[in-house]
């Protein structure tokens, strides 16, 4: 592009769009964060609100009577919500970390032309996409094949594979780093390893902050592992117990459980500010998660579309 | 090339030593017990019931209710209560309700783990399909053996959890019949002079719903919500769940299954809640309201329709913090809602099935054992008021409470705000009650599985509208036949008859 150009361009940008389609554009936007920002303003309102007050005038966004007492209830249930956070933050932690170098281990040879059994490892992922071996097999190969049942580890290893992002690493590193870079590696002296650590990894920081947010969610949204696997109450972690205070709520309020016991139990479940509360606190730290991401994020996303 | 391979040999081994090592971290529990498993059968328990075995076991015990802080000292109170009578380490816990529960517990059985006490039900962990399934011990041989159970429970209801004549799981001794009725805030009742035992039927009502209409507004004279509906005052003996059709009357008049969505009687049931709602007695948004005790706790309603049982208006005070008045209508029964309402099975891969029996059946005659799950340790979550009454501390490291999950709940000690003769009403409660012909039988949908989930989309599309009276009846009962038609609840329909038949025959009930 010679200068000229650039300088009518600056006159009428030939990307630019008219005034009234910005505005709507942006009004759209405007009212889509609203849509999206509302319902969790309101989880935070109640989670502050007064429990009889929820129940004789419904939610309200500006709470009538401004009460801390459903974070009171959680500092005082403590242990079992305090361990689990950590758990969560563990798991989140080193879960994504393992997870991270595994999948990029995996897709870098994949990514290199030179590999020799580089459609035998692409088949070997792309099938799991494809065929799983359902729900009870899973099980066993965790529990009787690993035995890992009931620690730590079953919380981390399920998800340290993922076939899918296996395949969006290999693409970002088919294009990002030239295969003539890990040429001239080699020819300065580097290993394979050296190259990959060195070299291949910090030239593809947005991919790996793409999928390491990816893992991130994966790990900390994450409440089936310890549903199915975990019988030990030290390893639930945030989302399980909050999953299962809902699910006993629902459980127990909706119709087809009218047997005859379930009032007793309803009296002894946390309110409803309580469980808005513990929903606050467990969105916390992923939300601070995100800027950290951000940087990378679209960069991350947009790999293999047109390079200049 | 040769370099190459190298790295990739090393990376294969790498990562068969990073799985070798986290299962080696995880790999608690070795399988020691598995030489234990068939021998102790013949050896253990018998006629010499006092001998202890010299063995521990550790017994596996997973129940539905809360997770409990404090679960650990029980394990360890009720091991060491155990030592010299069982000499069992008991690991027990409880993973939440239906949807915690069932999940968790149905791998486990499926993948076959060596669990030896767990909850079973109608509503968790499916009795019917896990027993067919054959993921659970068969417990006739026990039985036998340890006779105290039958005693306890009674043949009668035992055999009604039976499938095919077989005991996969023993139900709780708890109320063992059921009859529906009204709940009446009590504040309204004394204001109207209201007396409770002059109304028999739901159209006694009606003079008082109109007086409430007019003079106390905010308050809606009638709460419907979904299921619970005065739809339950018909009191169908619902062959499979109670969105599918399929149904008997509950008076043993006959054994034909009909369709109960359809019948005479309930299409009146609609036609008069559809007077109701024109009357304004039932809310407009009844159609959608989805939770029962959240409406009843905002006092803005002066009658539900629930299942009653003695003591069930205390009960729900200490839910919904709201004083109400019972007022039974319907006669009490004896149906297959309660016999697999709560029941505890042996895993069929457990390792000592015949001391988890023993286990268990001391939850039946053991009135420390049993007062230990359900309230906990004495002075340290709740105190004796009395010989047989009780009192929570402040203590919340455990309030599983609901004694009705498993063994004797006659055995459970009573809350200071309970009844103290409640256990006597439970008794003549349960004698008053009669057994329906078709209890026991447990219809195998297997044969009609599409049929009978489409049905059922069709009824959860209808009965909401229909039972609070939202829509025109006719015009709604015609268009909902129209698609059961099409569903095949014909074709459910004469399954079910087909089955039942065979079996009241096979039985000699007929």
């Amino acid at each position: 592009m010679d200068n000229s150009i650039s300088m009518k361009v600056k006159k009428k940008d030939i990307n630019a769009i008219s005034w009234g389609s910005n505005a709507v554009l942006n009004l759209m936007f405007v009212i889509y964060t609203i849509v999206c920002l509302g319902p969790l303003a309101l989880v935070i309102a109640i989670s502050f609100t007064d429990e009889t007050e929820i129940i004789i005038k419904g939610y309200s966004f500006i709470p009538r009577k401004f009460l801390v007492e459903a974070y009171d209830y959680i500092l005082k249930a403590g242990d079992s919500i305090w361990r689990a956070y950590g758990v969560s933050v563990f798991v989140t932690l080193v879960g994504t970390a393992i997870s991270l170098l595994v999948i990029c281990m995996y897709a870098y040879p994949l990514s290199r032309q030179s590999f020799k059994y580089k459609s035998f490892f692409s088949f070997l992922t792309y099938f799991t996409m494809i065929f799983g071996g359902g729900l009870v097999p899973w099980v066993m190969v965790y529990t009787q094949l690993f035995r890992i049942k009931d620690s730590i580890w079953i919380l981390i290893f399920p998800y340290l594979m993922n076939a899918w992002f296996v395949m969006i690493m290999r693409t970002f590193f088919k294009t990002t780093v030239h295969e003539s870079i890990i040429e001239s590696a080699r020819i300065d002296g580097a290993g394979e390893f050296r190259t990959f650590f060195v070299i291949v990894l910090p030239l593809c920081r947005a991919g790996l902050a793409t999928i390491g947010l990816f893992c991130t969610l994966n790990y900390w949204n994450d409440w089936w592992l310890p549903l199915v696997f975990v019988t030990d109450r030290k390893y639930f972690n945030i989302q399980y117990l909050m999953y299962q205070t809902l699910s006993s709520i629902q459980f127990l309020t909706s119709s087809s459980a009218s047997f005859s016991q379930s009032s007793k139990v309803l009296g002894e479940l946390p309110s409803e500010s309580a469980r808005m509360a513990i929903a606050v606190v467990s969105i916390g730290p992923i939300i601070f998660a995100y800027p950290f991401f951000q940087k990378y994020f679209v960069k991350g996303l947009t790999v293999g579309a047109v390079k200049g | 090339m040769f370099k190459m391979k190298r790295y990739l040999c090393l990376a294969v081994v790498l990562v068969f030593a990073l799985s070798v090592m986290l299962s080696g971290c995880g790999g608690s529990k070795p399988t020691d017990a598995e030489k234990t498993s068939d021998a102790e059968v013949s050896t253990t328990g018998g006629d010499e019931e006092s001998s202890v075995p010299k063995d521990t076991v550790e017994i596996k015990f997973y129940s539905v209710a809360d997770t409990q802080p404090d679960m650990q000292k029980i394990n360890d109170a009720a091991t060491e209560y155990l030592k010299d009578k069982l000499n069992v380490k008991i690991i027990a816990e409880n993973f939440g309700w239906g949807d915690t529960y069932t999940p968790k517990i149905n791998p486990m059985l499926a993948a076959g783990e060596a669990i030896d006490v767990v909850f079973t039900s109608n509503w968790a962990a499916n009795y019917r399909q896990n027993a067919v399934a054959g993921y659970f011990y068969e417990l006739n041989g026990l039985l036998e053996k340890y006779p105290k159970i039958k005693e306890i429970v009674g043949a009668d209801f035992l055999n009604g959890s039976a499938i095919n004549g077989k005991n996969y799981a023993v139900p709780t001794n708890k109320e063992k019949v059921h009859n529906w009725g009204y709940l009446l805030k009590k504040d309204l009742v004394d204001k109207y002079k209201i007396d409770a035992a002059n109304i028999k039927k739901m159209e006694d009502l009606e003079p008082y719903y109109e007086q409430i209409k007019a003079n106390e507004p905010g308050i809606t004279p009638l709460l419907t919500v979904q299921m619970d509906a005065t739809w339950h005052l018909l009191d169908w003996d619902n062959i499979s769940d109670d969105d599918i059709p399929g149904a008997l009357y509950n008076d043993n008049r006959d054994t034909k299954i009909f369709n109960q969505f359809e019948a005479p009687e309930s299409i009146a049931m609609y036609k008069k809640m559809r007077e109701y709602y024109k009357k304004g007695y039932v809310h407009p948004d009844a159609a959608t309201q989805d939770n029962v005790n959240e409406e009843m706790r905002s006092g803005k309603y002066f009658s539900v329709v629930q299942p009653l049982k003695p003591g069930k208006a205390e009960e729900m005070f200490t839910s919904t913090k709201i004083e109400w008045v019972q007022v039974d209508i319907t006669p009490p029964i004896m149906s297959n809602r309660e016999t697999i309402g709560a029941l505890l099975a042996i895993p069929a891969k457990s390792k000592n099935p015949e001391r988890a029996f023993q286990f268990i059946e001391m939850l039946y005659t053991d009135k420390f054992l049993k007062n230990l799950f359900v309230y906990g340790i004495e002075n340290e979550h709740y105190t004796k008021v009395s010989d047989n009454v009780v009192k929570l501390t402040d203590n919340q490291g455990y309030m599983a409470g609901n004694g009705w999950r498993f063994g004797d709940q006659f055995k459970d000690y009573l809350l200071d705000n309970e009844d103290p003769e409640k256990w006597v009403k439970f008794e003549e409660y349960n004698n008053k009650g009669t057994a329906l012909t078709s209890l026991g039988f447990a219809f195998d949908s297997s044969n009609v599985d599409n049929q009978a989930s489409a049905c059922k989309n069709v009824i959860q599309t209808y009965y909401k509208q229909l039972f609070c009276g939202a829509v025109d009846t006719d015009a709604t009962v015609a268009k909902m036949s129209s698609e059961l038609k099409a569903a095949g609840a014909d074709e459910l329909i004469a399954e079910m008859q087909k089955q039942y038949d065979a079996w009241l025959t096979e039985t000699g009930k007929k």
